[in-house]
């Protein structure tokens, strides 16, 4: 299985549209970086006019806030990324005509398949710690870092510097399995096309129709909004809510609801597993006439 | 001679469209059988299901004695084969590709291997470029070399020669006959040409919308004794008029075009060819050929059921 997956990974990474999701990561991120070493000062402004009661002291601005708004931001344009991908593994196969050939050789289609699908996991895997790497670290790098402070709907949670790395090692794992996620689904939607154009767009277009019904507050989507994948997908943000004491002061090391994103988690990976399985069992039975 | 691949029964629906019916066959270990059939006769389809890339409807396949539906992965390990068009990986060299396509095989040739099978097809001083730069020719070769890289003891090779120029083609043939005579495979080839399966294939199976028609030993169905001529010559009416008047009236077939064609045996050409010398006609050309159209016109006037010539 090794071998079939580090050949599905060699075709990948010859490809140079592999390298435009990371152009287009890194761009992105030092576009955000650029903007706010430049002009932070107004964004620190705007974000806590409506508290300026307050009086705050140190860095506001600092690594931790600027990584937590790139996520913000990016984990929105990241499906479109890890699709472009994991949509053309068969679909691409199928267009170029290697399909045929490749299908020909002594292994099985199931073991062909999962090897596919761990190829794109990784690549997805790849593109969210280059993610990590230039949101995080490049923004503690360039903006120092301090305590963390975030603006809730009702509330702020302040976060010790020494208690957030590990949200982040968290919030970044979670996001793995929500993008992950998302590969299934559009390596899925590539066996049923010959084109790669097909299953990236189907991709998102059922993302974004998803994810209006899922923010939609109509009592009648109630009901499946909680098995809904993307529903899930934004859960990474309870990383950044702690638990407080009777003083409301924040207790360090603490999740307020941990059993959100296990609950998260799990239906996530049910999804992975049902999308994946579906394919497999679709694509044994297809007849290659390409 | 041992059977390697046993077809039985073998029959394919898409919907309501039957492009396999019933075809029944067995290719022995050496042949090279043609597969021969107009285009959209079943071909393809068939050899699809013998590699399992298609699902028969109905049907059974053996390959090397073991059901294909049971075997299918040891089933592959006997088989190469090209279906098609040999789409590679373009951003891939030819080196890289048959590498790659190996290790898909379960194999690591060493680099020494590679070139040798880059060299046997004729690619070796193009192994480093990128195969979006190669001819239509140089990809076919190097979808045989990538066939042939496990090793297999059949090669199934769907319409070689198609889309290749006069040199591609002698290419392809050549290839074929050093792998049935030098390597010693049984390589199963199919084709819309007769000439082309005429020239390489020692056993042949016709098929016309998805029915088997004929299988038997090529000898027996290139008749030399039905050889079809065309005469070009410098005045065809009076030629004909001659040929007409002449020991050669009962030969002479339908005219086509600006042709003069006749039915008979190869060995009576330069007989023929003397007498309309002799009678002053300047030939230009005499040219024994079959044609497909005509063969299958042959084979299902004399019986519209499965014929089997001698084996």
């Amino acid at each position: 299985m090794w071998q079939l997956t580090s050949i599905e990974l060699y075709k990948i990474f010859r490809r140079p549209r592999t390298y435009i999701s990371f152009a287009a990561i890194t761009a992105l991120i030092g576009a955000v970086q650029l903007g706010l070493k430049v002009d932070g000062q107004s964004y620190v402004d705007f974000m806590i006019g409506s508290i300026s009661s307050l009086e705050i002291e140190g860095n506001i601005l600092n690594g931790y806030l600027i990584c937590y708004i790139i996520l913000q931001m990016l984990l929105v344009q990241v499906p479109l990324l890890v699709t472009l991908i994991s949509a053309d593994m068969i679909s691409g196969e199928a267009n170029m005509g290697t399909l045929r050939l490749v299908l020909t050789k002594p292994f099985s289609r199931t073991q062909w398949l999962l090897s596919k699908f761990f190829a794109a996991s990784i690549y997805t895997l790849l593109l969210l710690t280059w993610m990590a790497c230039m949101a995080l670290f490049g923004s503690m790098l360039i903006f120092g870092t301090d305590d963390m402070m975030l603006l809730k709907s009702s509330y702020i949670v302040i976060l010790d510097d020494t208690d957030v790395f590990w949200r982040y090692v968290g919030a970044f794992g979670f996001a793995a399995v929500s993008m992950v996620a998302v590969a299934a689904l559009g390596f899925l939607l590539s066996i049923f096309s010959e084109n790669s154009i097909g299953p990236i767009v189907t991709t998102m277009s059922i993302i974004v129709f998803l994810t209006v019904l899922s923010t939609m507050n109509i009592p009648f989507y109630n009901y499946i909004r909680p098995y809904l994948f993307v529903t899930h997908m934004n859960n990474w943000k309870e990383f950044f809510d702690v638990q407080v004491n009777a003083e409301n002061q924040s207790l360090t090391g603490t999740i307020q609801n941990s059993g959100r994103i296990i609950n998260s988690i799990i239906v996530l990976l049910l999804h992975i597993v049902a999308f994946v399985g579906a394919a497999i069992v679709i694509f044994k039975k297809k007849d290659i006439t390409t | 001679m041992q059977p390697v691949i046993e077809v039985q029964g073998l029959s394919k629906h898409f919907g309501t469209f039957q492009a396999v019916n019933d075809v029944s066959f067995t290719v022995l270990k050496g042949d090279v059988y043609g597969f021969l059939g107009q285009n959209g006769a079943g071909k393809s389809t068939t050899l699809r299901m013998l590699l399992s890339l298609i699902t028969p409807t109905s049907g059974t396949i053996n390959v090397v004695g073991q059901s294909l539906s049971n075997n299918r992965t040891e089933a592959l390990r006997q088989m190469g084969a090209v279906i098609e068009k040999p789409d590679v990986y373009k951003y891939l060299s030819a080196y890289d590709n048959l590498r790659l396509f190996a290790r898909l095989s379960g194999i690591k040739p060493t680099q020494q291997q590679l070139m040798q099978q880059l060299e046997m097809v004729g690619l070796a001083e193009r192994a480093k470029d990128v195969v979006k730069t190669f001819s239509q020719g140089m990809k076919q070769r190097l979808g045989i070399a990538i066939a042939l890289i496990h090793e297999p003891s059949i090669v199934i090779l769907d319409e070689p020669t198609n889309g290749l120029d006069p040199q591609g083609i002698a290419d392809i043939r050549n290839l074929i006959l050093r792998l049935s005579r030098e390597m010693h495979k049984t390589v199963v080839v199919s084709s819309h040409l007769l000439s082309e399966i005429e020239q390489v294939a020692t056993r042949v199976l016709i098929i016309d919308k998805g029915k088997k028609l004929v299988e038997g030993s090529a000898s027996a169905l290139f008749d030399p004794a039905q050889a079809v001529v065309e005469l070009t010559c410098n005045d065809a009416a009076n030629a004909l008029q001659l040929l007409q008047q002449s020991q050669w009236a009962p030969y002479l077939q339908p005219q086509r075009q600006q042709h003069i064609v006749l039915k008979m045996h190869r060995n009576q050409i330069p007989d023929l060819n003397a007498f309309l010398v002799q009678s002053n006609v300047a030939v230009y050309s005499l040219q024994p050929k079959h044609s497909l159209e005509d063969y299958f016109l042959q084979v299902t006037s004399g019986a519209q059921h499965v014929a089997t010539y001698q084996y």
